[in-house]
């Protein structure tokens, strides 16, 4: 599994897309994204990571830079969503931080 | 000709870094594009205080709120734009601004400095690791902005990221890998 992170708009999907030669339908068959927005909520990331992983790449939006959110459901959401980056990136054997459209392999021996 | 892109978020020390790369382009000419508007007494006084910095650089200040496309400079030099984030909610937002044009706009305004000066140096803002939860039209802000910053890095020979006043190269020679 190959894990695409970076922040907002910075490009993923048409990293994804043109690095792999797919076009939007192989993209929603064979990735899934927005994934920072699952872990709100959910009771156990390990299962989520394990379930997310099955797919060929799984991307995720960079949500922790920032001022700490007012309330603490915006805080929670946010630490869980990084807790599943980091899971993610961890079962990943390639890790991608796309920055400004241009890509970074930022874990594994991917040459891109 | 060279034009180099350099993003960071506030306080990163993005702005020193863009003028020692332009100090460091020799005895060129030195342009500064100002793109802030001044808004009100403090912005006057702020804007002030950093020209008469930047004068004993020998930078000449250029003003340019919007329509990047109508700036031309007296003489082939080093050009230092500052801060691309001004210039897109100036394009979004102003009366006179390009609207919902704004990134062609800016793309076209940027290959026209291009054709006026050995080097180009652009600065803009890093705001897009904060999470999505907006109120009102800042997502199109956002929107807009990261357009912007993606068209800069292609358009760019070099692009660095600023981290509290240390530079990654994403693009360029000093890029490892």
């Amino acid at each position: 599994m190959v894990f695409v992170t970076g922040p907002l708009y910075s490009g993923k999907k048409t990293f994804v897309k043109e690095w792999m030669h797919w076009d939007e339908e192989t993209l929603s068959r064979n990735a899934v994204w927005d994934v920072q927005e699952l872990a709100a909520g959910c009771d156990d990331l390990e299962q989520l990571a394990e379930e997310l992983s099955k797919k060929q790449v799984v991307i995720a939006t960079e949500v922790g830079g920032g001022i700490v959110p007012a309330t603490a459901e915006e805080r929670a959401a946010r630490e869980a969503a990084g807790r599943l980056a980091c899971l993610l990136a961890k079962k990943a054997d390639t890790v991608i931080r796309v920055f400004c459209g241009i890509p970074t392999v930022i874990k594994g021996e991917e040459t891109l | 000709m060279m034009m180099t892109l350099v993003i960071g978020g506030a306080a990163s020390g993005k702005s020193e870094f863009a003028e020692e790369l332009v100090l460091n382009a020799g005895n060129l000419p030195r342009y500064y594009i100002a793109t802030m508007q001044p808004f009100d007494d403090e912005c006057r006084a702020r804007i002030r205080r950093h020209r008469e910095m930047r004068a004993k650089k020998q930078f000449t200040t250029v003003e340019c709120f919007v329509n990047l496309e109508q700036v031309t400079l007296p003489q082939k030099g080093v050009v230092l734009l500052e801060c691309m984030s001004n210039l897109a909610a100036n394009e979004l937002y102003s009366p006179d601004g390009a609207g919902d044009d704004a990134v062609a706009s800016i793309q076209r305004g940027i290959r026209h400095l291009k054709s006026q000066c050995e080097e180009l140096v652009i600065v803009s803002n890093e705001v897009f690791s904060g999470g999505s939860d907006y109120e009102g039209d800042t997502l199109r802000y956002l929107r807009v902005l990261a357009e912007v910053n993606r068209m800069l890095a292609k358009e760019a020979d070099t692009v660095y990221e600023v981290v509290c006043g240390c530079s990654v190269c994403h693009k360029g020679k000093g890029r490892t890998e």
